[in-house]
């Protein structure tokens, strides 16, 4: 009786993963140890009490904003927002055609289907702000660049959520599409699409949300938007103005956030 | 007319869907296929229309060998043949008149289906056939927010819009309740006997069978094993058919 309603032993197995997570977490912790006495053996402590001086010489500068260059910041901000939307509309738009190629579903030849996954991996392998210099060498500083840098680096993301998009859809009403004598147009348009596009516009505006933020950082390498103007501002020290343009930044991102997740949500 | 002359079809995995199927179809018929799972109906029913291809034989459709059939003479034989499947396969979020109105797509040129410009005739005839099966008041819903009954409906419309010559309806009532079962099987019965189309249905509950049919083929491994009128239909033929006795499970009950 004395077994009487407790659990069968547990398997041997069990024990074996129990012992090997141990091990595992014991590695980890040494390793931690390790790299963190490191750090503190080779910190400058005198550091600390610098960037305790620094901060409280421009952090209230950043807070109390200097908002006689407005027109100027407005206008890059505009300039900024453009481009992402720019970007991000020539990244949906031809992200369509390629999530369709590297769509296992729609793709016979797995040879080719591979072909266009690997395309779409290419270009995001890609950093943005390289992109960028690349872009700036090219076409020269300015708007444009950025324009194609984030249309570039959207279109990869882009190209392989919609693939998934695809991949998921309900291919049975494919079928029924097929028996009823429609060709391969038609049943992209009456029964793909409609399945789709809710998703697709849903992905591009949460695109949207992201290249208005990467957008902000290209004027660092010059292809145009606000990040010029943020490093003129912070090269010349120019604290109360970096900080209305940072307040300005935070404030359009979070509208944008705001209002295109509303958007996305009556959308699916 | 279907005329099957010693059809084999065996699947690229080896599995062999149908053996040396000899058997004819007339015109008009309303002709239900019984068989367990795995028996060969869908693969029959598929044949017809060509969603599967059958390795050996002849198949006649219409007087026409369907066999070697590809690209738009395939397209000419499924607009004849309309489809019905177990999980209706509407486009979701589409409304039902979208749905409905597909069913002209086979009938349509591409720009002007894809442009949405229906003849008014083609219109009139969706509508007309969502009457048939009382669903009109749902024109402008989205297909997603009907009942499976209602639903189920809306693509026997979908398959009258296509006004086929051979209606295949591949295991309509298995994602049905009973009573829902019934109406849809009195709707397709219905159709066959008021415009003569010819209709296959694939069923598993052998009641079911007894109650809709005129002519009751069973199968079973991929060959035809019953073929005869439903009349002479008894339970002992479906123990023989399904070579096991029959049990609850087996029947969809009444209304």
């Amino acid at each position: 009786m004395e077994n009487n309603g407790s659990l069968p032993p547990k398997p041997e197995r069990l024990k074996q993963k129990r012992i090997r997570n141990l091990v595992i977490a014991v590695i980890l912790l040494v390793i931690y140890i390790w790299a963190f006495s490191g750090v503190i053996r080779a910190m400058d402590w005198s550091m600390l009490q610098k960037l305790d001086e620094n901060i409280r010489q421009v952090l209230p500068k950043l807070f109390s904003p200097d908002l006689t260059e407005w027109r100027k910041v407005f206008d890059k901000i505009l300039e900024t927002i453009f481009i992402a939307y720019a970007g991000t509309l020539i990244a949906a738009i031809l992200a369509v055609p390629f999530g369709f190629w590297a769509a296992k579903n729609m793709v016979k030849s797995p040879v080719w289907n591979t072909m266009g996954k690997w395309f779409l991996i290419l270009d995001r392998t890609f950093p943005e702000l390289i992109l960028a210099i690349i872009f700036v060498i090219s076409v020269g500083p300015g708007a444009f660049a950025g324009v194609l840098t984030i249309g570039l680096t959207a279109f990869g993301m882009l190209g392989k959520l919609y693939a998934e998009v695809i991949e998921s859809i309900d291919m049975k009403v494919v079928e029924a599409m097929e028996a009823n004598g429609a060709n391969k147009i038609q049943i992209l348009f009456y029964g793909i699409m409609p399945q789709v596009l809710p998703e697709f516009l849903s992905f591009a505006l949460y695109r949207f949300e992201i290249d208005i933020r990467a957008s902000t950082i290209l004027g660092l390498v010059g292809a145009g938007g606000i990040g010029t103007l943020i490093l003129i501002t912070a090269q010349n020290r120019n604290w109360p103005q970096l900080g209305f343009i940072i307040i300005s930044i935070v404030v359009v991102v979070i509208a944008i956030d705001y209002i295109s997740g509303k958007l996305r949500k009556r959308l699916v | 007319m279907i005329t099957f002359k010693d059809v084999s079809l065996v699947y690229p995995n080896g599995t062999q869907g149908l053996k040396h199927v000899n058997v004819t179809i007339d015109e008009g018929e309303f002709v239900v296929i019984v068989g367990l799972s795995g028996a060969g109906k869908s693969t029959f029913i598929r044949s017809i229309n060509r969603m599967v291809t059958p390795t050996y034989g002849e198949l006649y459709v219409d007087g026409e060998n369907v066999i070697q059939l590809q690209g738009k003479e395939l397209r000419k034989l499924r607009t004849k043949v309309g489809m019905i499947f177990q999980n209706y396969n509407l486009v979701n979020r589409s409304s039902v008149m979208k749905n409905t109105i597909s069913g002209r797509l086979g009938h349509t040129g591409t720009l002007r289906s894809i442009l949405n410009l229906y003849s008014k005739k083609d219109r009139a005839l969706a509508y007309e056939n969502l009457k048939r099966v009382n669903i009109e008041e749902y024109v402008y819903q989205r297909a997603d927010q009907l009942s499976g009954g209602q639903q189920q409906r809306v693509s026997i419309a979908r398959v009258l819009t296509q006004e086929p010559k051979i209606i295949l309806a591949d295991e309509p009532v298995a994602s049905l309740d009973p009573p829902t079962s019934h109406q849809v099987m009195k709707y397709l019965k219905k159709i066959n006997q008021e415009d003569h189309i010819t209709t296959i249905v694939n069923l598993h509950f052998i009641d079911m069978a007894m109650e809709y049919a005129d002519r009751i083929i069973g199968m079973r491994d991929g060959e035809i094993v019953f073929d005869g009128p439903a009349s002479e239909v008894t339970e002992k033929t479906f123990e023989e058919i399904y070579n096991r006795p029959i049990r609850e499970h087996d029947l969809r009950g009444s209304e």
